[in-house]
C-alpha cells in the first residue's frame, strides 16, 4: 500500500531527522524519487532547519566573550542572598510533578495523624504532659473562687469557699473557710 | 570526554574559577545559541545563558561524567530558559520592529544583496515565529537545529517520549511554515 | 533550576485526580470527630478531712492529684457514672441535698468543653465551663460536709 503525499509529508521531517524506520525511510526515499510536490516541502524543511541555525550562529559570532564571562564571573563572586536561594530552592523543589506528589503526600500524613487518634484514644494529650483542663468560665455565685492548675500532677482544682467579710457570725465548720492549697 | 575537559571540570570542581572560564570560553557560544533561539531577545538569552553558567559551577560537584558536560550544560540552560519564558510571559514581538532591525543591517552587506537580504529577513522572521511557539515547542524545534539532537535525547532532556518529541517537532514545523509562508 | 519533568503527563493527571480525592477524603472523618455519640462523665465524690491518717484504696489512682490539696484524709463517698449526650444535662446528686448538672458541650483538639453547675437545693453555688482533655479529669472542691469537705472529681470520655 502506497501513501499519499499528506502522509509523505507527515513523515519528512522525521525522515529528515533519521528518525524513521528503515522500511518506513525506504518508502518516503521512493515517494520522493517522482514526487515535485513532496520534493518542494523538503526543501522547506530543511531551509526551515539551516536558516534557523545560520541565524543563530550569526547571531552567536557576534558575543564577545569578555562581556559575557563578566557577568558569570561576577554572579559566581555575589553569594545570592538567602531569600533568592530560597527561591530557587522552592521552583526546584515544588515543580508540578513533584507537587502533584506532594499534595497527596501531606494530605496522608494529615490523615494518619487524624486516624492516631482513633485507635490510640489521648494519644496527643499522653504527648503533652501539659494538657491540663483549661477553666473557661467561673461564676461563684457569692463564694470565692480559687484555681490552681499544676502540669505535673496534669491537677485542675476549683476550689469554693464562702466569703466571710462582712459576716458577724464564725463558721461552725473552719476547713471551708478558705483554700486547701 | 577529552581527558583535558575532565581535568578542568575536577579543578572546577575544587573551586577553581579559572578553569571554569576555560570551559566557559569553549561552550558559550552554543549555550546562546539554544537560549537565543528559545527566547528571541538578545539581553535576555544573555541573562540566561549567564545564569546557566553560574549555575553550573554552583552545581558542579553533581557533574559525574555520565553525559558530556555539555550535555550537561545544555540541560541546564534549556529548562533555564523554559522556566523564564513561563515566569516572563513576554508579549509576542511584531514583524514590523523585526523589519527595522533587518534594514539597519543591510548597511553591512555582501556580494549578493538580495539573496542577504532575504536570508537575514528569513532568519529574523523565523526567530520571531518560533517565539510565538509554547516554550516546550520552542525547545524541540531548537535543540533539534542547533544541537542536532536525537529525539532520544531530546525526550531525555525534557522529561518526554521520543513519540512527544516527533509530534511536537512536526506540529511546530508545520506552524512555522505557516508563519513563514513565501520566504521558504 | 527548574527540576526536569520526568513524570508522564498522563501520570501528573492521576496524580493530580488523587491528590483531589485525598483532598475531600478528611471531611467526613472531621466530621467524625465532632460526631461522638455521647459522652461518659463520671464523678467521684470525696470527703476530706482533717483527721487521722487514713487512706482510702479506692483512691490510689488519684493519690498523686488529691496531693496538691492540704488534707490529711480523704474517702471516697460515692461513685457514679451517666452516659450524657451533647447539649444535655445528666444530674448527679451529691451528698448534702446538693445536686451536679453537667452538660457536654464540643468535643475538639481532643478536649471536650463540660458545662458544669452545681447546686444546693435549687441555690446555685457555681457555674463553671472547663475544657478536660478526653479521658481527663479536673477537681471541684469546698463545700462544706460532715466536718470536712467535699471534692468533686468530674471526669469526661467520649463513647
Amino acid at each position: 500500500m502506497t501513501r499519499d503525499c499528506e502522509e509523505i509529508k507527515s513523515l519528512l521531517g522525521a525522515w529528515l531527522d533519521g528518525e524513521l524506520g528503515a522500511s518506513e525511510a525506504a518508502e518516503v526515499r521512493l515517494h520522493l524519487q517522482g514526487c515535485a510536490s513532496c520534493l518542494g516541502e523538503k526543501a522547506r524543511l530543511e531551509k526551515l532547519q539551516s536558516s534557523l541555525k545560520s541565524v543563530l550562529e550569526a547571531k552567536a559570532s557576534q558575543l564577545a566573550f569578555e562581556p559575557f564571562w563578566a557577568g558569570v564571573r561576577q554572579r559566581i563572586a555575589e553569594e545570592r542572598p538567602w531569600h533568592a536561594r530560597l527561591i530557587d530552592w522552592a521552583r526546584a523543589v515544588l515543580s508540578p510533578p513533584r507537587l502533584a506528589w506532594a499534595i497527596p503526600a501531606v494530605i496522608i500524613i494529615l490523615l494518619a495523624g487524624l486516624s492516631l487518634e482513633q485507635f490510640f484514644p489521648g494519644w496527643r494529650w499522653a504527648l503533652n504532659r501539659s494538657n491540663l483542663a483549661a477553666v473557661e468560665s467561673i461564676d461563684g455565685h457569692g463564694f470565692n473562687v480559687a484555681l490552681l492548675r499544676e502540669s505535673k500532677t496534669k491537677t485542675t482544682v476549683i476550689w469554693l469557699f464562702e466569703n466571710h467579710e462582712g459576716e458577724e457570725e464564725t463558721s461552725a465548720e473552719p476547713v471551708s473557710g478558705g483554700p486547701a492549697f | 570526554m577529552e581527558i583535558s575537559e575532565w581535568d578542568l571540570i575536577q579543578k572546577c570542581q575544587k573551586g577553581d574559577v579559572t578553569a571554569y572560564e576555560e570551559l566557559a570560553a569553549k561552550y558559550y557560544r552554543r549555550v546562546f545559541m539554544v537560549v537565543l533561539g528559545m527566547l528571541h531577545h538578545q539581553e535576555d538569552a544573555m541573562e540566561v545563558a549567564q545564569e546557566t553558567f553560574y549555575r553550573a559551577f554552583k552545581n558542579i560537584n553533581r557533574f559525574k561524567g555520565g553525559s558530556s558536560f555539555y550535555t550537561w550544560l545544555y540541560r541546564i540552560a534549556v529548562n533555564l530558559a523554559i522556566d523564564f519564558q513561563r515566569r516572563q510571559k513576554r508579549g509576542v514581538m511584531d514583524f514590523k520592529e523585526n523589519m527595522d532591525e533587518v534594514i539597519v543591517e543591510t548597511e553591512r552587506l555582501g556580494s549578493d544583496p538580495y539573496r542577504e537580504v532575504r536570508d537575514r529577513e528569513l532568519g529574523e522572521r523565523l526567530l520571531a515565529a518560533i517565539d510565538q511557539l509554547t516554550p516546550d515547542h520552542k525547545a524541540v524545534i531548537v535543540m533539534r537545529a542547533v544541537e542536532g539532537l536525537s529525539y532520544k535525547e531530546i525526550g531525555r532532556t525534557l522529561g518526554c517520549s521520543e513519540g512527544t518529541v516527533m509530534s511536537r517537532l512536526h506540529y511546530a514545523r508545520k506552524k512555522l511554515q505557516e508563519k513563514l509562508g513565501s520566504y521558504l | 533550576m527548574k527540576a526536569k519533568r520526568k513524570l508522564p503527563r498522563s501520570l501528573f493527571r492521576a496524580a493530580l485526580l488523587f491528590s483531589l480525592w485525598l483532598a475531600l477524603l478528611p471531611a467526613p472523618l472531621g466530621a467524625a470527630e465532632k460526631g461522638q455519640p455521647g459522652v461518659q462523665v463520671k464523678i467521684g465524690t470525696i470527703l476530706a478531712t482533717n483527721q487521722a491518717d487514713c487512706s482510702d484504696s479506692q483512691l490510689s489512682k488519684m493519690k498523686q492529684q488529691l496531693e496538691v490539696i492540704k488534707y490529711r484524709c480523704y474517702h471516697l463517698v460515692k461513685e457514679e457514672s451517666q452516659k450524657a449526650s451533647w447539649l444535655a444535662n445528666a444530674v448527679f446528686e451529691i451528698p448534702g441535698g446538693r445536686s451536679l448538672v453537667v452538660m457536654p458541650q464540643e468535643y475538639r483538639n481532643n478536649r471536650i468543653s463540660l458545662k458544669v453547675r452545681l447546686l444546693e437545693g435549687e441555690k446555685p453555688i457555681v457555674d463553671t465551663t472547663v475544657r478536660v482533655p478526653n479521658r481527663g479529669n479536673f477537681l471541684l472542691g469546698g463545700p462544706a460536709h460532715e466536718g470536712g469537705v467535699l471534692i468533686l472529681s468530674i471526669s469526661a470520655a467520649t463513647q
